[in-house]
């Protein structure tokens, strides 16, 4: 024995900044990976990966979707969709997902270019923050529009989020502080969802209001105010987030290859490739956690029932057995073969994945037009540090003339 | 024995994606409904038909021996 064994720890430092050393040598060493410290176990394979997340009997989502809350072993008491299982889950998530198909959320298109062309018509070209200027904003302004936020409420929506998602090196619960997020947000919501009962709107807390779900003793029932708002916390959060983590991976990314963005800038066309390449190379999400139902076998090792599983998502895209070259940024590269996991995979993938889709694809195109040369003024960067997302809190750039 | 094509409407959310790989057999309507317009898996489109099961972000559609 000459290398010292792996050791992914999601709370490190060393993983916030460069995890895809970590991931490789998991697959190679240690496929099906088991922390000791803080006993939970890890896929990183991307024949692995994809097949847990088909499995959803064998890795239940209904114990929570991190470490904290899979770990504690009890079904968590919040109602959204993202901790559910079927047939719950088929349930709820049927009252929204026909607000998000592709041809829905094109409908969407002229709101959300107005709203990206607000945002980025007020940076300084001479230096402005990619993130925090512009990727951070618009996102939230999109989703809490569409759920029905009042303006004055919605980049507050935003800083909860980013309050409650936040960790420190070694935290893993959420902070004093997030919960306060939380609490307030949801007391927001509570408040919006009594307002819409008197006065519906065309939104989605009217929509979510007005729906009817069967509950197990065969009962046709409307939502309470605490599922409402666990739908509004859960899309509102996803909806503001992981937009903004890519588009600020895309300015990074493009800077590192600058031959990929001359692909972009000379046809446009390519851009929605573009959008599907970073979700492969460096996905906002870098992975969901599970529950074991039963025993697992997989590699000569025994996973046991009711252990919290990392699906390494982040892992599997960079996987050189599924993916050729995986570790090379190439938009132009042969996408089917193999599934790319950046939006997950099967009953839980993502529901706004064509919402995302389209908010990049359309920031990417204005950052073209805006900033066709740029650079990255590197010691200003400085990533994440929180919970599953993974990206820049700031990148500062220079568009050059 | 046939081979069919059965998708779950359940867990179909308009994506499109198997109508991108084999428009002949998956069409989505302008209300976001799919039609399998071909449910028998032919030598012809087999590869094709798998290549959308594999796809489907949803894991929506199936084979089903017959």
């Amino acid at each position: 024995m000459t290398a010292a064994k792996v050791v992914f720890d999601p709370f490190s430092e060393e993983f916030f900044n460069s995890p895809y050393d970590i991931y490789r040598r998991l697959r190679e060493e240690a496929p099906v990976y088991y922390n000791e410290e803080y006993d939970f176990y890890a896929l990183s394979r991307h024949e692995d990966v994809a097949a847990a997340y088909k499995d959803f009997e064998t890795y239940s989502s209904a114990y929570g979707l991190d470490l904290a809350t899979v770990r504690s072993d009890e079904p968590i008491p919040a109602k959204m969709i993202i901790i559910m299982d079927p047939p719950e889950h088929r349930q709820m998530r049927s009252l929204v997902n026909k607000v998000f198909t592709p041809r829905a959320i094109e409908a969407l298109r002229p709101m959300v270019t107005a709203t990206i062309d607000r945002f980025l018509s007020e940076v300084n070209p001479d230096q402005f923050d990619v993130v925090e200027d512009f990727a951070a904003l618009f996102p939230v302004e999109v989703i809490t529009q569409m759920l029905g936020v009042p303006e004055e409420y919605r980049q507050k929506v935003r800083q909860w989020v980013d309050i409650s998602l936040h960790r420190e090196p070694g935290q893993i619960d959420m902070s004093e502080e997030g919960m306060q997020a939380v609490g307030e947000q949801m007391g927001l919501y509570y408040q919006l969802i009594q307002e819409r009962r008197a006065n519906p709107q065309d939104d989605m807390f009217s929509r979510l209001i007005a729906a009817e779900v069967t509950r197990e003793d065969g009962q046709k029932q409307k939502l309470d105010d605490f599922e409402i708002a666990g739908f509004a916390t859960l899309l509102g959060g996803a909806g503001a987030e992981t937009v903004t983590k890519l588009v600020g991976n895309a300015a990074v990314t493009f800077a590192r290859f600058p031959d990929q963005w001359q692909k972009i800038l000379d046809d446009r066309s390519k851009i929605p490739a573009a959008v599907e390449e970073l979700l492969r190379y460096e996905a906002p999400n870098q992975y969901n956690v599970r529950r074991s139902m039963r025993d697992v076998e997989l590699h000569g090792v025994t996973i046991p029932a009711g252990k919290p599983v990392f699906l390494l998502t982040g892992s599997a895209n960079r996987d050189p057995e599924a993916f050729t070259d995986a570790d090379k940024f190439d938009i132009e590269r042969d996408r089917t073969e193999a599934q790319n996991l950046g939006f997950g995979y099967g009953v839980h993938s993502c529901l706004g994945a064509a919402l995302a889709r389209m908010e990049s694809a359309i920031a990417l195109g204005r950052l073209l037009d805006f900033m066709p040369r740029y650079e990255v003024i590197w010691e200003g960067c400085k990533r994440v540090a929180a919970q599953n997302v993974a990206g820049w809190t700031n990148v500062p750039v220079r568009v050059l003339r | 024995m046939t081979q069919k094509i059965v998708v779950d409407f359940g867990l179909c959310e308009a994506n499109g994606v198997c109508m991108g790989i084999l428009p002949e057999v998956f069409d989505l309507d302008d209300q976001d409904y799919l039609h399998v317009l071909q449910d028998e898996v032919t030598p012809e489109i087999e590869q094709q038909v798998k290549e959308a099961v594999r796809q489907c972000p949803r894991q929506a559609i199936s084979i089903r021996e017959e």
